[in-house]
């Protein structure tokens, strides 16, 4: 799954550690993600879209 | 080239450098430990089984795994350091206490792996008292350690949650289908027959060898 977790976080200027402060993971979760390396549970799908104020799949795209 | 890529690659090649510096450091005491033991065996000191040996390297190398996480740990600047590169900011209390507890936990399994060979070393005949006193103490330690791993699950977000779960089923996967394996050949009659203590080192190995491979791939180690 590819997502846009590193252009949102950069268009505010956000660390990955403060990314993660935020959604209350580890910032290895948050490199992970961006890598592609791991796919998030639905909760904190949820979390990281109410966070940026957008909807799921504008972040997270199926590669299929 | 981005900002972002330019860092990444800069910290890339520091990580390379850092591993070289390690790798370098730890190569000489790595060969003084191997020279010791067996000079030890020459000497006629010591001459373990394989899974003696075995269990007493693993143990060594957890102890002395344990004792460098509790070392960063002692710094909240190192700590950050490790866990964010990028910012540096020092680690929060909970991250010590969390990143201490995981080293408590190595440090308890290199102690367990090692006190059976080290007790079973030092007396020709294991005197019942002592052997029962061992076992106190390894079901002490235990017991302990059952409920620092408990606490680390609890407290773990969900990546580290994901690459315990991947590690504890291929572990079985791996372990049970070669345990399984060597069962056959050994009642069949074509591989020696392993006692309970030949297959502990090699299944903590195992686990040791899964455990840094999903670390690898989760890129929990970035």
């Amino acid at each position: 799954m590819k997502n846009r977790l590193k252009v949102l976080r950069a268009e505010r200027d956000w660390s990955q550690a403060d990314l993660a402060e935020a959604l209350q993971v580890s910032r290895q979760t948050i490199n992970a993600l961006e890598t592609g390396k791991y796919d998030p549970s639905l909760p904190l799908a949820f979390k990281i879209a109410r966070l940026f104020g957008q909807p799921i799949e504008t972040i997270f795209q199926d590669e299929a | 080239m981005t900002l972002v890529s330019q860092f990444s690659k800069a910290y890339q090649s520091n990580r390379l450098v850092r591993a070289l510096v390690y790798g370098i450091a730890a190569a000489p005491l790595g060969y003084l430990f191997g020279r010791w033991l067996g000079g030890l065996k020459d000497f006629g000191e010591w001459n373990p089984a394989w899974p003696d040996m075995m269990a007493a390297l693993l143990g060594v190398f957890m102890v002395g795994l344990g004792i460098g996480v509790l070392a960063v740990c002692a710094s909240r600047k190192a700590l950050g350091r490790q866990l964010d590169p990028e910012g540096g900011r020092p680690a929060t209390k909970a991250q010590v206490f969390f990143y201490a507890q995981n080293g408590v936990v190595l440090l308890l399994a290199g102690v367990m792996m090692v006190t059976p060979v080290a007790v079973s070393t030092a007396f020709e005949t294991v005197p019942p008292l002592v052997g029962s006193a061992a076992m106190v103490g390894l079901i002490a330690l235990f017991l302990l350690q059952t409920a620092m791993n408990i606490s680390v699950w609890i407290r773990s977000d969900e990546l580290m949650r994901q690459a315990m779960t991947e590690v504890g089923a291929l572990c079985f996967v791996v372990l049970q289908g070669a345990m399984f394996l060597w069962a056959a050949g050994g009642k069949l009659g074509l591989l020696p027959v392993m006692t309970l203590w030949d297959a502990v080192p090699v299944m903590m190995a195992v686990y040791l060898l899964i455990g840094f491979g999903v670390t690898w791939r989760r890129g929990l180690a970035a």
